[in-house]
């Protein structure tokens, strides 16, 4: 079986000797909708113009449905590339900027104006689909722009962070309706971004990218509860990170040494054992953090429950903004934590600023990552 | 100084600045209206009148003056100019395409095409007339004076080019591309008609040039003069106020050609500001 996309070790070093990307591996099914994820400079977009042929590959090989892409120029690779600015063509009509990739095709004109019309209509673009895009609105014209590139039905639809220009509820409302274009068209689509909350409702599949190299890639729920490495840990989600030192490690579960006590969550190692001793990272999500009353008489009883997942901890802070409870709260070491809940799990007023309290939470909720 | 102070001594210095770039034009001009033919170049206006404008294109009676023997410098200067402006814009706009990615010595190719502006043109024409003579080449306002034309207005063409790419969103090309439009195709349909408004300035400036270019076309002409050339040389012998009218005539001229360049800028603006809001947006 061939893939829609193989990435095989693909890097790029400017002729400065900047290293942009290096060792990308990556093999995306026909369909999938892959996000590229990291911030600013970590190579994301620079990938996504290599895949387009915008930017040369220095090393590696970029196949696409199993035909090498390399040295094959942008116009004769089967992709269509949709832009943060939508750089579409100003001196031309909407329905001229949808149509040109098919006119240039030398399509007969019959069939080419049914498939324009047909992406037109698909995409609700039929009120204004004689006029210039100048004064149309960020939404339209970023409904222009996939037009314009879906119509040329590539097999491969690249997309460079195309929400970042939108208001945040015209965001919402274009992301619901690309992921439902998506699905219907069959089409893979690579999408660039460096919002979490859009790569993690969009895609099948995320990279998490820093620094030029591949972080992880998982669909986005392994991503957030079961981070790799500790920038996935920091970057996604809101963790609380303990780092420490590996005590005992059985196939599933560790307990590493930290400064506020013996702590445990789900061993996640790619590849490479531990060593007792060795440093690890243990990573608990905002929400798996459970808050009680700092009382001595439940301490036995939590203990139990939480397998010695138990800490001391005074709180500092307490807010409810609209549905969500925001609570602060600082560790012996001096730590700090954040966790947030619904805001019928904690009640204004359950804590009082300043009282003790103790913070919980089930080993296979949190993560232990092993770290140089 | 208080503000009012400086607004004084700006708009003092505006008129001064205004009334040197347009005094002279104005002396000309009322000058032009001297009567004719026994009317000189000098105040009093001894009676208003439009002879040297007749005198100019031959509808007076014959009298001791002869006519300004501008018009085939007239004819030379205008073909010469068209010349100039396309073959420098041409090259400005390639060559600045070119710079839009740095290449192996770009930087040194930069100022080799930049100096060609900044070379006194006196020595330039003197050095071609003297290389002319030694390769055994005639002179002739078609071939050195053209040549030093190009050399003289292809670096203004250049760096005006080199502006309007600097501001260029080189996205509109790449989306071409991945619609599968050949790079070729992508320059003529979609490049092209968003740095016209460019084009047209680049033309502007070659034209005008090269039009009233003197210093270098001196030495570099040979024997068929081009209209600076001509005017220069009725100097010599006498001045009659026939070249003030020419000289208003011309002006009214480049007033057209500006004005023909502000209609066409205004309405490539007007699409390039669209394209402006769309980025904004």
């Amino acid at each position: 079986m061939t893939y829609d996309l193989e990435l095989i070790n693909v890097g790029k070093v400017y002729d400065n000797g900047a290293t942009a990307v290096s060792n990308f591996d990556l093999a995306v099914n026909k369909g999938e909708f892959i996000a590229f994820l990291g911030p600013s400079g970590c190579g994301k977009t620079t990938t996504l113009r290599m895949i387009a042929g915008f930017e040369s590959i220095t090393s590696g090989d970029m196949m696409i449905k199993g035909v090498r892409m390399n040295d094959i120029r942008p116009e004769h690779r089967p992709t269509s590339t949709i832009f943060q600015n939508y750089a579409l063509f100003p001196h031309m009509t909407v329905r001229r900027n949808v149509g040109y990739g098919l006119d240039v095709k030398g399509m007969p004109k019959a069939e080419r104006d049914a498939k324009v019309d047909r992406i037109i209509a698909t995409l609700g673009l039929e009120d204004i689909a004689e006029r210039k895009p100048e004064k149309l609105s960020g939404g339209q014209r970023q409904r222009i722009a996939l037009a314009r590139g879906l119509v040329v039905e590539p097999d491969i639809l690249l997309l460079d962070e195309p929400l970042g220009a939108l208001d945040a509820n015209l965001r919402k409302a274009i992301q619901n309706e690309l992921k439902l274009l998506q699905k219907t068209l069959g089409v893979t689509f690579i999408f660039v971004t460096h919002a979490q909350s859009e790569a993690l409702a969009l895609s099948d599949r995320i990279v998490v990218m820093n620094q030029g190299r591949v972080e992880q890639i998982s669909p986005p729920h392994q991503l957030y509860t079961r981070p790799d490495t500790p920038f996935v840990a920091q970057f996604i989600g809101r963790n609380t990170i303990f780092k420490g030192a590996v005590e005992t490690q059985t196939d599933d579960v560790a307990r590493i040494a930290t400064s506020v006590g013996t702590l445990s969550g789900l061993w996640n190692s790619k590849g490479s054992g531990s060593v007792r001793g060795g440093k690890a990272n243990l990573v608990v999500p905002a929400e798996a953090i459970e808050v009680h009353a700092g009382t001595d008489a439940a301490r036995d009883a939590i203990t139990r429950q939480y397998d010695g997942n138990l800490i001391d901890a005074t709180l500092t802070g307490f807010e409810v903004v609209g549905h969500v409870s925001h609570l602060r709260a600082a560790l012996n070491d001096g730590q700090q934590v954040s966790l947030e809940a619904h805001v019928d799990k904690y009640q204004p007023g359950r804590f009082a600023v300043g009282s003790n309290i103790l913070l919980s939470w089930n080993p296979s909720e949190a993560t232990v990552i092993p770290t140089a | 100084m208080n503000a009012n102070g400086i607004k004084l001594g700006l708009a003092f210095y505006t008129t001064l600045f205004l009334v040197f770039l347009y005094g002279p034009l104005v002396v000309l001009a009322i000058l032009s209206f001297q009567t004719g033919p026994e009317g000189g170049p000098q105040f009093p206006i001894i009676e208003w009148s439009t002879y040297w404008y007749k005198h100019l294109f031959g509808l007076t009676p014959p009298s001791r003056i002869a006519p300004l023997p501008i018009e085939e410098g007239l004819v030379r200067s205008l073909v010469l100019a068209v010349m100039t402006m396309i073959v420098s814009t041409v090259l400005g706009v390639t060559s600045a395409q070119a710079f839009r990615t740095r290449f192996k010595g770009s930087g040194v190719v930069f100022y080799l095409i930049v100096l060609g502006m900044m070379v006194p043109g006196v020595l330039v024409g003197l050095g071609m007339a003297l290389v002319a003579n030694t390769l055994g080449i005639d002179r002739h306002w078609w071939g050195t004076t053209f040549v030093l034309h190009v050399v003289y207005t292809y670096p203004f063409a250049f760096l005006v080019m080199l502006a309007i790419f600097n501001r260029f969103d080189p996205s509109v090309e790449e989306a071409a591309w991945s619609l599968g439009v050949t790079p070729a195709r992508t320059f003529r349909k979609i490049t092209f008609p968003l740095i016209f408004p460019g084009v047209l300035s680049a033309m502007l400036f070659a034209f005008t040039l090269s039009y009233d270019e003197f210093s270098r076309t001196l030495f570099a002409s040979g024997r068929d003069l081009t209209l600076p050339l001509a005017i220069y040389g009725t100097f010599s012998v006498e001045v009659h106020p026939n070249v003030f009218a020419f000289g208003v005539l011309t002006t009214l001229f480049s007033f057209a050609l500006l004005g023909t360049y502000a209609v066409l800028m205004s309405l490539s603006v007007r699409r390039a500001r669209r394209v402006l809001v769309q980025e904004d947006a």
